[in-house]
This record gives C-alpha cells, sequence and structure tokens, in this order.
C-alpha cells in the first residue's frame, strides 16, 4: 500500500530525511521509533503532505501513485490520515462542522454521498461511542481548551469518521495515562480492518504491547538503521538507541 | 463667511482659511435654516447655531499633524467632496427582501437618503395604538418612533437628553447642525420589549447625498430591549454618499440594552458614525458593531460607565478589502466604582485595505474594583493590507483588574495543513478559519433571530 523508496526531506533548509525506505502492507501495523530528533515526525508530515517539508529526492507511493505532486487534502482524500502529534485549537470553529466540511470534502470527491448535519450528527455520535468518546464534545471549538488526552482521542474520532486506509499516528500515545493510552489503544485497534494499513511513530516500547505490530522500524539521524519484529522494541526499551548507534557506526 | 451667532465663536481669524471645505456646509446650513428648521423649537435652533459655530470653528480635522484623533485617518477627500442634502425624492423601487429581519415582530423606523420612509415602517400591531395614545407621556408608553414628530410634538424628553453628551467634535457638530430625523426610543421603566427595533438607514447612491442621521435612546429603570441599527446601500456602483450618524443612548438603573450595529454601505461611501453611552447603576449595554462595508469608515464609539455596578461588552467586527478604509475608536470611561468593561474587536482586512483600531480605556480615581478587559485581534492577509492597532489604558485606581492585548497575523498555515489533512482545500479551510476567527465576535449576538441575519450577512461577506 505504502512504498517509501530513498525519501530525503529538509525543513528551513535542513536535510532531516537522508534516504527513507519503507514498504507497508494492507493488513500490517509498523511501527517507527528513534530518539528525538531523528526524523519520525518528519517522516509522519512528509508522507501527509505537509508543505512546510521540502522532498528533495526519493519517492512516495500510495497503493501505485506517486503522492509527490499531490497537495494534502488529495492525499487525505484518497485514503491517507494523519493524527497529529500537537492537534490544532481551532477558536471558534466547532468540532462537528470541521468534521463534517472534512467528510463532505472527501465524499464529494470520491462521488459519493454528503450528509447533512442532521445525518452526520448521528454519524458522528456513533462513532463517538466506537471510540468511548463523550459526544458533546464535538459542539465544542476544536481541540480548544482540551485536555492532552481529550485532543489525542479527538483525532482518534476524526479517524474512526474519515476510515482512511492508511492511518499515520503519530505519537498517539504522548500525554496519555495508563488508562487513557489502553482505551486509545483499543479503538485503534478496533478500527484496523485488513484494508487498512497503520503507521505508529512513537518513543515508548509500551503502546506496542498495546498495538501490535508486525515490524518495528529504528529510525536515527534520518535513517532506518533497523527493522525487525517487536522484540526490537523490547531491545531498545532495555538497551537503549545507543547501541544501534555504535553498531551503525562501526 | 461670518460666524454664526453663539457664546462660544471666538473670532474669525483663528478659523480655517479652507473655505471650499467648510464654507459649503455653512451656506447650506443656512439654507437649511430658512426652510426646513425654521419651525424648531428655540432650545434646538440655539443648539444648531452652536454647533455650527463650533464647526466653522474647529473646521474638518484634515490637519494630519498633532492630530491624535485623527492621525491615522485622512478625511482630505471627504471634506473635498460637495454633497447635497437629499431632497427626499422618492423611493419606490427599494426591494425591502433584502433587510427583513427574520423575526415574526418587529418595531422597524426605515429611513431612505435620510428621510423617513412609512411604507417600509411597521410596528407591532398591539404597540401602535399604544404608542398613539401614550407618546409624551414619558413615564407610560414605549416610544418608537420618529425623533422629527418628537421635535414637532415637544416632547420633554428630547429637550433633557438630547445632545448632553456628543462633545463638539468636527462631524458631531454638522450631525447636531442638520439634525432632521431619526429615531426617539423610550423604554419605559420596568419594561422588557421582546421584539427587536430596526432602525435601518438606507442611502439610494442615485445623488451624491449626505444624511445626518439621529438616534436618541433612553432605556428606563430595569427595562430590557434589543436595537439594530442597520446603514446599507441600495446600489454597489452608487454615486459617493456621505452618512454622518449620531447615536446617543442613556440606560438607567438596571437596564439591560443590547445595541447591534451593521454597516454595509457602498464601496465608495464615506460612513462617519459617533456613539455616546452613559450607563446607568448596575446597567448594562452590550454593543456589537459590524463594519462590512462602506469606502472611508470612520467610528467613535464612547462609552462612559457612569454610576456603581454599570457594565458593557463591546464587540465589533471590521472587514476591509480593496481601497478601504475603516477606523475605530472606542472608548471607555470607568467613571464610578464596581464597574466592567469587555472589549474584542476583531479585524480581517484584505487586498490595500487598511484598519485602524485605537481602543481607550480611562479607569478614573473613584472607580476602585474596576474590570476592563480589551483585545484587538487581526487578520490580514494580503502584503498590501495594514492595520494599526492602539490599545490605551490609563488606570488611575490601584484596586482594578485591567488587561489588554493586540494582534496581528496572518492565517496559521499549520492550521491550514491540519484542515488539509482532513480533505478540505485551502479555500475551504481558509474560510473555516475566517468563520472561527469572525464567530467570537458574531456570537455576542445572542437574539437568534437578528443572529441568523447578521451570520448571514457576515458569511455572504466572507465567501
Amino acid at each position: 500500500m505504502l512504498d517509501i523508496i530513498d525519501l530525503h526531506a529538509e525543513v528551513a533548509g535542513v536535510e532531516i530525511l537522508k534516504g527513507v525506505t519503507l514498504h507497508v502492507d494492507a493488513g500490517e501495523v509498523h511501527a517507527i521509533m528513534g530518539p528525538n530528533g531523528s526524523g519520525k515526525s518528519t517522516l509522519a508530515n512528509v508522507i501527509a503532505g505537509n508543505p512546510a517539508y521540502r522532498v528533495t529526492a526519493g519517492t512516495i507511493e500510495f497503493e501505485g501513485e506517486d503522492l509527490g505532486t499531490l497537495a494534502p487534502e488529495e492525499r487525505a482524500r484518497r485514503g491517507v490520515f494523519l493524527s497529529f502529534q500537537h492537534p490544532i485549537e481551532i477558536p471558534g470553529l466547532r468540532m462537528d462542522h470541521f468534521i463534517r466540511a472534512g467528510y463532505n470534502s472527501v465524499m464529494k470527491s470520491r462521488e459519493e454521498d454528503q450528509l447533512d448535519p442532521l445525518k452526520f450528527d448521528r454519524l458522528i455520535r456513533a462513532k463517538a461511542k466506537v471510540i468511548d468518546m463523550d459526544a458533546t464534545l464535538t459542539k465544542r471549538a476544536v481541540n480548544e481548551g482540551f485536555s492532552g488526552g481529550e485532543k489525542k482521542r479527538n483525532e482518534i474520532l476524526q479517524m474512526a469518521v474519515l476510515e482512511p486506509k492508511l492511518r499515520i499516528l503519530d505519537e498517539i500515545d504522548s500525554g496519555l495515562d495508563v488508562d487513557a493510552l489502553r482505551s486509545v489503544s483499543a479503538s485503534i485497534n478496533e478500527l484496523m480492518t485488513p484494508e487498512k494499513a497503520t503507521l505508529l511513530v512513537t518513543h515508548y516500547e509500551r503502546l506496542l504491547t498495546y498495538i501490535q505490530p508486525n515490524q518495528v522500524h529504528i529510525l536515527m539521524d534520518g535513517r532506518i538503521v533497523a527493522s525487525g519484529g517487536k522484540e526490537l522494541a523490547r531491545e531498545i526499551e532495555i538497551k537503549g538507541y545507543d547501541w544501534l548507534a555504535e553498531r551503525q557506526g562501526a | 463667511m461670518t460666524g454664526w451667532p453663539s457664546g462660544r465663536a471666538h473670532s474669525n481669524s483663528t478659523m480655517p482659511q479652507n473655505d471650499s471645505q467648510e464654507s459649503h456646509y455653512l451656506s447650506m446650513f443656512a439654507a437649511f435654516e430658512k426652510n426646513g428648521a425654521s419651525d424648531s423649537p428655540d432650545w434646538l435652533k440655539t443648539l444648531r447655531r452652536e454647533a455650527i459655530a463650533d464647526f466653522e470653528r474647529n473646521g474638518f480635522p484634515t490637519a494630519r499633524r498633532g492630530n491624535e484623533l485623527w492621525k491615522y485617518t485622512d478625511v482630505r477627500p471627504l471634506a473635498n467632496h460637495v454633497f447635497a442634502r437629499s431632497d427626499g425624492s422618492n423611493h419606490e423601487q427599494i426591494d425591502f427582501a433584502a433587510y427583513k429581519l427574520p423575526c415574526p415582530r418587529v418595531h422597524q423606523l426605515v429611513f431612505v437618503d435620510g428621510h423617513y420612509a412609512a411604507d417600509l415602517s411597521t410596528e407591532p400591531p398591539s404597540q401602535s395604538a399604544h404608542r398613539a395614545e401614550t407618546i409624551g407621556h414619558r413615564s407610560e408608553g414605549l416610544i418608537v418612533g420618529r425623533l422629527s414628530e418628537a421635535i414637532q410634538e415637544r416632547l420633554p424628553l428630547v429637550e433633557q437628553y438630547f445632545n448632553k453628551q456628543v462633545g463638539s467634535s468636527a462631524f458631531a457638530s454638522l450631525n447636531t447642525a442638520f439634525v432632521e430625523d431619526g429615531a426617539l426610543i423610550y423604554i419605559p421603566d420596568g419594561v422588557s420589549v421582546h421584539e427587536p427595533i430596526y432602525l435601518l438607514f438606507i442611502t439610494t447612491g442615485r445623488s451624491q447625498v449626505v444624511t445626518h442621521p439621529r438616534v436618541l435612546v433612553i432605556a428606563g429603570v430595569n427595562s430590557k430591549s434589543t436595537i439594530i441599527q442597520g446603514y446599507e446601500s441600495l446600489i454597489t456602483d452608487a454615486k459617493p454618499g456621505f452618512t454622518n450618524a449620531v447615536t446617543e443612548i442613556v440606560t438607567h438603573s438596571g437596564a439591560v440594552l443590547n445595541h447591534y450595529k451593521l454597516q454595509r454601505e457602498a464601496a465608495n461611501a464615506y460612513h462617519i458614525s459617533s456613539t455616546h453611552a452613559t450607563i446607568g447603576r448596575d446597567s448594562h449595554l452590550a454593543s456589537v458593531a459590524l463594519d462590512l462595508d462602506g469606502g472611508l469608515v470612520r467610528n467613535d464609539l464612547c462609552v462612559k460607565l457612569a454610576e456603581p455596578g454599570a457594565s458593557v461588552k463591546l464587540d465589533g467586527l471590521y472587514i476591509g478589502e480593496g481601497e478601504r478604509h475603516v477606523d475605530n475608536h472606542t472608548f471607555v470611561d470607568h467613571f464610578a466604582p464596581r464597574t466592567s468593561s469587555n472589549e474584542v474587536y476583531k479585524g480581517i482586512l484584505t487586498g490595500a485595505s487598511r484598519g485602524v483600531f485605537v481602543g481607550q480605556v480611562m479607569v478614573r480615581p473613584e472607580a476602585q474594583q474596576t474590570i476592563a478587559h480589551q483585545l484587538n485581534k487581526n487578520m490580514v492577509l494580503s502584503d498590501e493590507a495594514e492595520i494599526d492597532s492602539q490599545p490605551m489604558l490609563e488606570i488611575f485606581a490601584d484596586d482594578v483588574q485591567c488587561t489588554h492585548g493586540a494582534t496581528v497575523g496572518r492565517l496559521d498555515a499549520t492550521a491550514v495543513f491540519y484542515l488539509n489533512s482532513r480533505g478540505l482545500s485551502t479555500q475551504e479551510a481558509q474560510q473555516l478559519l475566517i468563520q472561527g476567527f469572525v464567530s467570537e465576535v458574531l456570537s455576542a449576538i445572542v437574539d437568534d433571530a437578528i443572529r441568523q441575519y447578521t451570520d448571514d450577512a457576515v458569511l455572504t461577506k466572507l465567501v
């Protein structure tokens, strides 16, 4: 589903990704781990098309289509979803209005039925129930005054509504306590299907005890330096990243 | 040009020498005194003469240097433009549907080019008879009527409240000198008026006219009412018109008054308005000013929190586009203890437009336990657009809680990307973000039907 080949990207003239190659198939969960500043969030944002980042070399293909020239909304309409590490607060814009506008844009692009406010309200309530979220939050301004946990759950709600094929979750576990992490992870698992793929970006192995990855990749200094099963994550948890850096240097 | 008989006029030598600007209004006044104003009560004749003398002495505020109140706004084009008084010619082609409030019952007074339009004005049926009986009895019935009628009928109320807080700025003086018509609104003590009071001033744009709409509002003890003042241009490719409005508001103890202004004059129109409010003990004024259009716009909004417990909420939205210039000056005077003010003005500026916000808050020594918050936020969406934002807080009391702030920003690129990543195009994203930006101001309008109308007006403008 996702084929990234030798991807180089920079932000503000500084190269962050220095040749990333990654293949993710439908039905798979891949975890990207790495120390701060290794390029994990950059990779997530570049796949989603954040214009703040510039791809300088390499390709990203999604279902055989080159994403390189597509605007972020075009990627979203094809089924790429990014859960933000720091979801944006938008005072004055109601959550449900915002998600409905996004939902209808996606539906319109697929020539499928758009939903009026009443029908959409039913949909969003049902989705909120699935992910164990208080639906009254959707009547509030987007993320305004939300707790860290509410913001993350809100990202999952948007994902539940948009039903993307490729789910990129950028540090979905940051700012969550154990109970919230368990609950959010359960929602992510529940929404997973064999047609979908998941890319988890995380610092900690803890998330991977709730969401089982097929593969774990270690990103350091803009390159994937190791790939393996979930035992690799366990090893990182015990030994840290330094041994990989040393191995890389050796 | 000789000075007008007035105790305040000094000598001709101090007057501005540019005859072409002020002299036109002086000769217009001479004609008006002979014609339109000759049967006015003496107190009003005197006031008019004093006002024209003030205008003659002060002149238009065209000097840029040392003119703090007008340093961001150049009124020379307005001063140099020759406008005529409207002859009140007919207006039968007005399609009123565009201006109709979506309320089943409304007190509505409509003025076209400054002249009362009886056929467009309505009152809720039950009120008409009531009013006819009680006009003139200030402590009894509700009055929503023409100012000219009230003057004609020698209503003591008018003389008691008229021009008591306006001062002698050039434009307010001109309004007072040429005052002819407008509205008198009197809400008796203890009365809640459920229907909105809608005052609509339409400029036809068929000739280059100046109008001086005048509104006097007296809200009685513990009364409740909602007033919406609309300023509209009939046609968009209008001949430039000049609306020079003055509104005076007095609220008595415990009164609650919602005062909304919606200004959508033509792109080449001059719109100068000043609103002066004096708020009584434990009384509350909620003011929302929406300036969506107009060529050169200047609003002065002065609120005096005169007695303990008085409070005001001031919300404003101004939209600039093209070459337009919109200037809002607000002045909140915390005159008494335990008074509070909360002000939020927002601007959206595109094209080569220019916005000005000057917000002065004064807390006098006796105004202890005052709460004053002021915020001015601007979204500047083009390289040529400009905003001058100047909050001015003057605090002379020590037991106060005051904040103020001003921001100028563009659309947040990260927020646009956030919306993009949910499938929205950049244009859709920008629209939603701008709607979010203005919604705080729009939600200050608490009446659902009026809010529906003003939301539509703003959203239409933003598309």
